[in-house]
């Protein structure tokens, strides 16, 4: 292998150079907070940036630095510093949203460190002449190569400068009550242009399922292969590692009734009250016979489980949930008044919201009585579809129109 | 249709790919191509019947997506031979697609029937599905960088280098689509369209890398063996992608792409 590291020399001392003086930025005037940026400054910062483009663009003939960026020996070191920063974002733990980073560096918060962020920024300038050089000389042909590249210019500023745009507020709500105020991540209260009434909340859960456990040790078995039986609704017998399961009653909505040392569950409506089923196991030699209640319990009512031996125990795990749903009425300001059903990957859109379900009381399961919504609104996301759509052409024309041979060609 | 089916599935079809992969050797590239259809049409049996069976997409745990992973390359394998009528890539896409039916007969995961809401959405299947085919064309790039540098006596040419960088095209091109797919389910499900979740990272990372290899080609199309490196250093990425962040300390218990339950 001989990479003549020369050729390349240019576009690896900017990439060093800029990794350098973001080091120094980062240690005298601290990360980058991209809260700074609200409407209008970036809409201001993107005009300026692109209008920059242009004119260095222009003047390409006097500012050299143009002509070698859009040259490979360039954009190949630019590159690679995106993947070495990148790659060191992924193997350092990140911080959590909207919490300082961790490490000295500030390297845990790699979209707050400066040389993370002028190292991106050289990339995108690259991709902004790029983009010029062949809008100023534009043909048919070159529709896919600006999809990409324009795409992905498109969709990288304004995710970036648009992000201080983004509002991202988390709401409690109780059954029948109403709400026009969430928490942002700073736990302040925001004020929104409309209200949101619960009228009700549920959940559908998967089936109960049986499992055996390792006595001492409470993991699953068989330890390499986990099995388990799925109590569906048709379910009479199965089998578990050699154990005959035979359900003898089943009671979707039980709860437990204690008398003496035993216990017996009973139907009932009552707030709580969560599956049972009388299960018969017999071992694979038929000697032994165990009987009993095995429940998953719920908030309010313990687990309940069938000793086998002195190896292992059959039990029933936590329900999945299947689907939450909550019913709501949504108030706009104009007395619009809607009413809809949010569920996760159905969010609701209104009034540049979106209301997204994020979750419950999930101590109490399926018996939660309050429901937590996420509410976003992100002016900006036009813009950035537009380049991700533009993005998806590009990837399709490429995939499509096949590819001239440029050595053959030479 | 259970997990227990598989070995007879996969019998069947690998014995139809290993025909198609002889008969390719043999030129007869009419009766190539049918046996790997064949195969293929078996193959995607069991993935359909595992598919109505389960109740929903078999994409979740790993030995699932393995499961398209093996049915894609030799999909990939026949797409390349039908264009560029290479007679060696079916034998060395059965080769690939034989590891990953080995490894699943041999260390099945839990097959859960479950699916947790976040996962619910029509998202969901051309996301993954787009991924692992993109997976199984930058596999074939990684394997034939591998045999240039590595096994080829003879020179490289630039018909050797026009199959690596017309699959990286392809493989790219797929990558791209799966990525903007994801970014646009997560909007949907999670608030946000890119939130620099580990996995993400990594994505973005293997894109990236992707990216430096045809960006060298374009500029220098002499330039073979340093380009290739970088083939296989996009493909250790992706792997890290793919199924090596469960292990990384940087990224346990911080990712929202995790979904097996323990």
């Amino acid at each position: 292998m001989r990479i003549n590291y020369g050729k390349f020399s240019e576009g690896i001392l900017i990439c060093i150079g800029l990794t350098v003086v973001g080091l120094v930025l980062q240690f005298t005037v601290g990360s980058v907070d991209w809260n700074n940026l609200a409407w209008p400054i970036n809409l201001i910062i993107l005009l300026t940036y692109i209008l920059l483009l242009f004119i260095l663009y222009l003047y390409r003939k006097r500012f050299h630095l143009v002509g070698r960026a859009l040259h490979y020996t360039t954009v190949v070191p630019a590159l690679a510093s995106v993947v070495i920063m990148t790659l060191v974002m992924g193997l350092v733990k990140q911080a959590p949203a909207h919490s300082g980073s961790t490490d000295l560096l500030g390297l845990s918060k790699m979209t707050s460190f400066w040389p993370f962020v002028l190292i991106y920024g050289w990339n995108v300038t690259i991709l902004g002449w790029a983009i010029i050089k062949h809008l100023c000389t534009f043909k048919w042909r070159k529709i896919p190569f600006l999809c990409n590249h324009l795409g992905l210019f498109i969709a990288l500023t304004c995710a970036v400068l648009g992000s201080a745009d983004m509002q991202r507020l988390t709401m409690f709500l109780h059954v029948g009550d109403t709400q026009w105020r969430g928490i942002d991540a700073e736990g302040r209260l925001k004020e929104l242009p409309l209200a949101i009434e619960l009228k009700n909340f549920t959940i559908n859960e998967y089936p109960p399922q049986l499992q055996l456990i390792n006595n001492e040790t409470g993991k699953a078995l068989p330890e390499e292969n986990p099995e388990h039986l799925t109590l569906g609704k048709d379910f009479t017998h199965g089998n578990l590692s050699g154990w005959d399961i035979r359900s003898l009653k089943r009671i979707e909505n039980a709860v437990p009734k204690i008398s003496g040392d035993t216990i017996d569950y009973i139907e009932s409506e009552e707030t709580g009250a969560t599956f049972a089923a009388f299960i018969k196991a017999t071992s694979a030699d038929g000697k032994q016979v165990r009987q009993g209640w095995v429940s998953c319990g719920s908030f309010l009512f313990p687990y309940q489980d069938l000793y086998l031996d002195t190896l292992q125990t059959l039990i029933m795990p936590d329900r999945e949930p299947k689907r939450f749903v909550s019913e709501v009425i949504i108030y706009t300001q104009d007395g619009q008044k809607t009413g809809i059903a949010i569920e996760v990957n159905k969010p609701a859109k209104i009034e540049g919201w979106t209301i997204y379900q994020s979750g419950y009381d999930e101590t109490k399961g399926k018996w939660s009585d309050f429901s937590i919504f996420e509410l976003v609104s992100d002016p900006w996301l036009p813009a950035v579809y537009t380049g991700i759509g533009m993005m998806i052409l590009g990837a399709i024309f490429t995939f499509v129109i096949p590819r001239k041979n440029k050595e053959e060609n030479q | 249709m259970s997990w227990d089916n598989l070995i007879y599935f996969a019998g069947v079809a690998v014995l139809f790919w290993a025909a198609g992969a002889w008969a390719a050797w043999k030129q007869k590239s009419m009766l190539a191509s049918s046996a790997t259809v064949a195969g293929l049409l078996v193959f995607g049996c069991f993935i359909v019947l595992m598919w109505i069976s389960l109740q929903r997409p078999p994409l979740r745990t790993m030995g699932e997506t393995r499961l398209w992973y093996s049915f894609f390359l030799p999909l990939a394998g026949l797409i390349t031979y039908i264009r560029w009528k290479y007679k060696w890539i079916l034998s060395f896409s059965l080769l690939l697609s034989v590891v990953f039916i080995c490894i699943n007969l041999l260390k099945p995961e839990i097959h859960n029937t479950t699916l947790m809401p976040a996962l619910q959405s029509p998202w969901f299947a051309p996301h993954v599905i787009i991924y692992m085919f993109a997976y199984a064309m930058l596999g074939a790039a990684a394997v034939m960088s591998a045999h240039l540098l590595w096994f080829k006596k003879t020179r490289i040419t630039t018909n050797d280098m026009s199959l690596c960088d017309n699959l990286v095209y392809v493989g790219t091109a797929f990558m791209t689509l799966g990525m903007l797919t994801g970014a646009l389910w997560a909007k949907e499900a999670w608030g946000h369209y890119w939130s620099w979740d580990p996995k993400e990272t990594w994505a973005a990372v293997t894109w990236f890398t992707y990216l430096i290899y045809i960006h060298a080609r374009i500029g220098n199309p002499y330039r073979k063996k340093s380009t290739l490196y970088i083939l296989l250093l996009a493909f250790l990425f992706l792997q890290v992608c793919w199924w090596g962040i469960n292990y990384l300390p940087s990224a346990a218990g911080n990712s929202i792409h995790t979904y097996t339950l323990d």
